[in-house]
């Protein structure tokens, strides 16, 4: 039994070749997907440790060009589905266009881009179906219904769902408002990838039924940060525990059969 | 009122989707308040009796006469309750905070004077606060760390990024990711997601409309009127009810710094600043090829910002506000010419303004006149000023009180 799990990387974290060798840990560990972070300097949705992390891939010599490097390894060798993150003035500065333009063309499977939403994403929805790649909208706990229709109208292939409010790294703890949250989300039809917060195989667990995968981003940044033996292999065993249900796994019912796809 | 979350291509609401709806909620708020005879009557009354309004419009006469040429006049803003135009816009948002319902506060500074006009308009409304403010800013500005807790404040020092203004603004929007149910932020420059640029215009445009009542009332012929510029606030204030007019002059000033290289000012304006997207709006930020942030001096706290706000980005590509800049140097030698010379403690952010202002005066004929705007007050910024002018002395001074 295995959970799917996306696991976030930040690109030149701790520098370039280091964050190449941890994408590869996480695919060894059993990771389905690969949420990869283009640092800037100001990420105001982050918590300590993935803004700390993402001064040093910059203090390291990030580049976007050098991002785009690291995505094209990571997609050409581990095989794995590959997923860009950052915040609006990187692809801004670098012209949308040509940003969405060169995601595609690396066949990465979606953008994430917090800060550029529905009737505030200067374009980058449209740039999107041009160019065939998911953009990948975010849907918190407390986004008005309404909000979320609008949202899901424009039929995106995957939402991105929040499962709590503040920054990233703050552990969550899974209530029956994630649940009937998720439950809602899930019957949409919609592919839901589930994070903030998430440490714990329990957590994957619980989630499990409900998303199309768990997304795991600050856990793996503290167990790199630690300075104790071989970290490329704490990675592997970090993912592989998150991604093990060893409990037995029990659907939890018919209706919202889109999400479930936990067991390969 | 013309409200829109645009100014041209600048401005918007660029923020995560969770922050959205107290967004669309205070923007309901505010268009409603703008029509509510009340609040404004509460405001009014807040504004004499507290605050101090209306503040003085002083005729600069022997620094009109050393100069010899355009008359220089001063609205002394920094007379306000707690030293600068700060409090119009603390105090309006703190009511409509309460008018909302929210039973927090929340806020970033710079120089510390946002953070003290929030703590004081929170005191006197009764309603907590939590300030964050960068710990290089803190070091600069130790004697407002120490108002904003005498005034009942929590202040946290933001350790992370650069430790200045940019990065309180990040920790405040942090904050209130996770608390904005119950949580008001009150932004102090006029900048940040919309509608936030049009609520700080709208309270500080009480400094605009005060100016412009005088120079009907002393029929004066304006050349000029000069504004530092950081984020924004008291320029845009100051400016507003000339904005579409097409006089007199308006000049804002930014932070020269050290010079032109990179990290060593705060000009966004002088052909350096990149349109961005950043801290929730559009508009020209000091960034790198890249769209990173770049790090910004100025020796006064509240202009060492990388972004100004969006509708002073707008005019300034219109042409309606011109822009210059003032550099360290220039901004001390103003302070002191103003202190010797009319008995008036310029805060340094505004001294920028005032060392402009007083190159602008001499290049105009007699007739004309030329409006500073003395946004702050000087008395916090002893420990800069003592430091560079008088080191000797001031360190003897600290050394005795240790």
């Amino acid at each position: 039994m295995k959970n799917r799990l996306m696991c976030h990387l930040i690109a030149n974290y701790p520098d370039f070749n280091k964050s190449f060798e941890i994408a590869e840990a996480l695919a060894r560990g059993g990771a389905d997907s690969i949420e990869v972070q283009f640092p800037f300097s100001d990420p105001s949705a982050d918590g300590p440790y993935i803004l700390k992390a993402c001064d040093i891939a910059l203090k390291n010599g990030f580049t976007v060009d050098k991002g785009f490097d690291l995505v094209r390894r990571i997609v050409n060798i581990t095989k794995l589905d590959v997923f860009i993150m950052s915040y609006a003035n990187i692809p801004y500065t670098r012209g949308l266009e040509s940003f969405v333009k060169e995601s595609a063309s690396i066949g990465i499977r979606g953008l994430i881009i917090p800060d550029l939403t529905l009737n505030n994403d200067e374009g980058l929805i449209e740039l999107g179906e041009k160019y065939t790649i998911p953009i990948i909208p975010v849907i918190t706990l407390t986004t008005p219904q309404e909000r979320i229709d609008a949202i899901l109208s424009i039929q995106p292939e995957y939402v991105y769902a929040v499962l709590r409010k503040g920054i990233t790294g703050e552990s969550t703890e899974i209530t029956n408002e994630n649940i009937t949250f998720l439950k809602n989300l899930s019957q949409e039809g919609v592919k839901v990838l589930g994070g903030f917060g998430i440490n714990s195989r329990e957590q994957v667990n619980s989630l499990a039924p409900y998303l199309f995968t768990s997304v795991a981003g600050t856990v793996f940044v503290k167990e790199i940060e630690k300075e104790t033996g071989d970290m490329i292999n704490r990675i592997e065993v970090l993912t592989a525990s998150l991604v093990t249900d060893q409990s037995t796994t029990t659907s939890k019912g018919g209706d919202f059969s889109s999400s479930i796809n936990i067991c390969r | 009122m013309n409200y829109s979350q645009y100014f041209g291509e600048f401005g918007g609401r660029y923020v995560a989707e969770v922050l959205r709806p107290s967004l669309e909620l205070m923007e309901k708020e505010f268009l409603d308040i703008i029509e509510d005879r009340d609040f404004w009557k509460e405001f009014d009354i807040l504004s004499k009796d507290f605050t101090g309004r209306p503040t003085p419009f002083m005729f600069a006469e022997n620094s009109t006469r050393i100069i010899g040429g355009a008359s220089i006049y001063i609205k002394l803003e920094g007379l306000a309750n707690t030293g600068a135009h700060k409090i119009n816009n603390a105090l309006g948002q703190v009511l409509m905070a309460k008018r909302m319902g929210k039973k927090r506060i929340i806020a970033e500074t710079g120089a510390g004077q946002h953070g003290v006009a929030t703590a004081a308009a929170c005191a006197k409304l009764g309603i907590p606060c939590t300030i964050y403010m960068g710990e290089i800013d803190i070091k600069r500005q130790r004697p407002n760390l120490f108002l904003m807790n005498l005034y009942g404040a929590e202040v946290i020092p933001v350790r992370f990024g650069s430790r200045t203004l940019k990065d309180a603004v990040n920790a405040a929007l942090m904050d209130w990711s996770g608390s904005f149910e119950d949580t008001h932020y009150l932004i102090g420059s006029a900048l940040g997601p919309s509608p936030y640029p049009s609520i700080v215009k709208t309270f500080q445009s009480v400094i605009g409309k005060e100016v412009k009542s005088k120079i009907a009332e002393k029929k004066i012929d304006v050349e000029a009127m000069v504004a530092c510029v950081g984020g924004g606030s008291n320029a845009i204030g100051f400016f507003s009810p000339f904005l579409e007019e097409n006089t007199p002059r308006l000049i804002g000033v930014e932070a020269g710094g050290k010079g032109s290289d990179r990290g060593k000012h705060a000009s966004r304006m002088s052909g350096q600043g990149k349109s961005g997207i950043i801290q929730g709006y559009k508009s020209l930020f000091l960034t790198d090829k890249e769209g990173q942030i770049l790090p910004t001096h100025s020796i006064s706290a509240g202009l060492d910002y990388p972004g100004i706000g969006p509708e002073l980005a707008y005019y300034g590509k219109t042409g309606r506000i011109e822009y210059t800049s003032a550099t360290d140097a220039e901004a001390l030698e103003a302070l002191q010419f103003f202190a010797k010379n009319e008995g008036i403690l310029f805060a340094l952010e505004s001294a920028h303004a005032g060392a402009k202002a007083i190159e602008l005066a001499g290049t105009v004929s007699k007739d004309k006149a030329v409006i500073i705007n003395m946004s702050g007050r000087g008395d916090k910024d002893i420990f800069i000023t003592a430091k560079l002018l008088t080191p000797d002395e001031w360190l003897n001074f600290l050394r005795n009180e240790v």
